[in-house]
């Protein structure tokens, strides 16, 4: 799935795997490593929720009548994804990869928020909070890498 | 791009379902087609006239006991119906993509319009009381109670086949009346669905019938003395007929039939969206719907001649080259945005059109029978997206229904003179305006003789709390389906005035 006319639809499937790639990301890495378990496992079920407040909010708004086939129109979809290996080497590679993942969401759904505006109001608002959720997520995980006296790559 | 997975994976045979049981029929057996891959996906009885009196008597059997179910008892019904609708929801939507083509976000749109219904019949405690008054007179009181009247019979199309038999049924049921519902014998399975739903949902035996069939036996159902009223979707042809013998009847009547919608683009329409617009407007559901687009009309309202032959230019390019970028195949394709026609007849009675336009003189610019396909798929039931200028409004293409993928554009020089251009045509079933300025909208409001109208909206489909409007050749009937008329349409008003001595 890459540049082009996306759907609706292929929009909320992409969100699907995005926060299913992520929780499982995130249980992996509260798995191997203890010292974030905590903070991992509670990334893990955000994603969960993150996932549950698109698919309601799309079941409950879809409309055959409004623009859902043309609304994202551009947009590329490999700009958002995650990268294929997702497996660290230690704990500081896990959090940086964590980043980005959390930042290319970010992007995705505040860009995913802006192309919805012609649909009914509560989908843009969905993309937004989870968008939120993720810049919130982003920031935790800058703390972590901080508190190591890490810098970015 | 990978399929979503079809949820019919076996040839079903469908039976009819009558007093709450799951029938066969002794009709014969038609087959269900999905028009994208041509692969027979279903068999559906044409059923017997002993098949509808079975039912339309089960109806009636039925209605005494339900008219005096607490109006409570019968809303519960319908909460449970849809909590099912939600928990089946994908499922719902495949399958109307499977039997009718449509894209999967457009099932998806259709089965939640579907649910709105049921939404709103929830209301029923609500929405049926009657009113009163005091002292009409010294130490007399008047009142009105609505009641239900018997069974009514639902004849649906294939456009919308999970959707339409929805503006009414929950509303009929609700009020304490019991339905028969015909669907189309091309997309017979989403009612099927819908039926096994009710069943689990409790609804008493005899509430909810479907009998399957082609208009045989809609006509059965029109003479049937035991149904008191018919609600049908379809052509104009056969809206007016059934008005007319419904109405040689006594039976009550909402006909919501053909279309040739207008849609007016402003020289400060915002170009980007009304674009969007207008694409899901003409060829969503592949044109095959009542408020689909047909005739897009460029206005120049306020513009000198070169300005207008600029903002024409500008905009029809830009439009052709969106359609022109619209991808199409199979509907469970994430990625694609228009679905097949329903079947090959439908087709071959667009292409005729096509051919009708290039004889009367309409310029091609984007011919949809060069058909390319996202994935591999027969062609029989696909056309790409279709554009005509240079068409009139007394050309057929510009005054006939094609349901199809098919835009013809026109000019006109004035707001005045594109609304002489929809009056002139006789439905009046939807038109919208783009526009920034409020003055334009407000007086095309005021004075387009259509039901139903968008500013800034392609498709404007009234949600489940307003009626589902239409005029002209476009209705037939006083109140419609959809919310607060529909309630009026399935009931009486007895009107009863008191004095005790």
């Amino acid at each position: 799935m890459g540049q082009g006319r996306l759907t609706a639809s292929a929009i909320i499937s992409f969100s699907k795997e995005l926060e299913e790639d992520t929780r499982r990301f995130y249980e992996e890495m509260a798995e191997a490593y203890p010292q974030g378990r905590e903070a991992f496992l509670a990334f893990a079920k955000e994603a969960q929720k993150g996932w549950a407040l698109i698919s309601r909010t799309y079941q409950e708004t879809v409309s055959d009548a409004m623009e859902t086939g043309f609304s994202f129109e551009g947009l590329d979809l490999t700009y958002y994804q995650a990268e294929k290996d997702m497996r660290a080497k230690g704990y500081v590679e896990a959090l940086k990869k964590a980043l980005k993942l959390e930042e290319a969401a970010v992007r995705f759904y505040s860009d995913a928020a802006e192309r919805a505006s012609s649909f009914l109001a509560t989908m843009p608002k969905a993309f937004r909070k989870v968008a939120e959720m993720r810049e919130a997520r982003r920031k935790r995980i800058q703390a972590l890498l901080d508190n190591l006296g890490i810098r970015r790559d | 791009m990978k399929l979503l997975e079809e949820p019919i994976r076996e040839v079903l045979t469908l039976r009819n379902y009558i007093d709450g049981e799951w029938r066969d029929s002794q009709g014969k057996l038609l087959e269900v087609v999905n028009p994208a891959t041509c692969k027979v996906i279903a068999k559906v009885p044409l059923s017997t006239e002993e098949e509808l009196k079975a039912a339309v008597e089960a109806a009636n059997e039925a209605f005494p006991d339900w008219r005096r179910t607490p109006p409570l008892a019968r809303a519960r019904c319908l909460f449970r119906l849809k909590e099912l609708m939600e928990a089946r929801f994908e499922e719902l939507s495949r399958i109307q993509t499977m039997e009718h083509g449509k894209t999967i976000d457009e099932s998806r749109g259709e089965t939640r319009r579907g649910i709105e219904n049921v939404e709103v019949a929830t209301g029923i405690p609500s929405l049926m009381m009657g009113y009163n008054l005091e002292d009409v007179a010294s130490g007399i009181d008047e009142y009105v109670i609505r009641q239900p009247l018997g069974v009514f019979g639902i004849i649906a199309p294939f456009n919308f086949p999970f959707m339409v038999p929805l503006w009414f049924a929950p509303y009929a049921v609700a009020t304490g009346n019991c339905v028969v519902i015909k669907p189309s014998p091309h997309c017979p399975i989403s009612q099927v669905k819908l039926a096994e739903l009710v069943e689990e949902a409790g609804f008493p035996r005899g509430v909810w019938n479907v009998v399957h069939g082609d208009g045989t036996i809609a006509s059965y159902m029109l003479d049937h003395p035991g149904i008191k009223g018919i609600c049908f979707v379809g052509s104009t042809p056969v809206g007016k007929e059934i008005y007319r013998r419904c109405g040689e009847r006594g039976k009550r009547v909402i006909a919501q039939c053909g279309a040739k919608n207008f849609l007016l683009v402003m020289p400060d329409a915002d170009l980007e969206r009304t674009i969007a617009s207008c694409l899901t407007s003409f060829f969503g559901n592949t044109g095959q719907r009542c408020l689909s687009g047909a005739n897009l009309v460029v206005v120049g309202e306020g513009q000198a001649d070169s300005e207008y032959k600029a903002f024409y230019r500008k905009f029809v390019d830009a439009f052709v080259d969106s359609a022109s970028k619209i991808r199409v195949g199979y509907g469970l394709d994430e990625s694609v945005q228009m679905g097949p026609l329903q079947n090959k007849g439908r087709k071959e009675r667009v292409l005729g059109f096509i051919e009708k336009g290039l004889e009367e003189g309409a310029t091609l610019r984007l011919d949809g029978r060069n058909v390319r396909l996202v994935g591999d798929w027969p062609h029989t039931c696909f056309l790409n997206p279709t554009v005509f200028e240079d068409v009139e409004p007394d050309m057929v293409i510009g005054k006939e229904e094609i349901f199809g993928p098919v835009a013809g554009i026109m000019k006109a020089r004035s707001l005045e003179e594109a609304l002489e251009m929809i009056h002139g045509n006789p439905y009046g079933n939807a038109a919208a305006i783009f526009t920034s300025r409020g003055k334009w909208a407000r007086e095309f409001q005021y004075r387009v003789q259509c039901g139903n109208v968008g500013i800034n909206i392609g498709i404007p489909a009234p949600m489940a709390f307003f009626p589902f409007s239409g005029m002209k050749e476009s209705f037939f009937g006083t109140l419609h389906g959809q919310g607060q008329e529909a309630i009026r349409f399935f009931t009486e008003s007895k009107v009863v005035i008191q004095r005790w001595f």
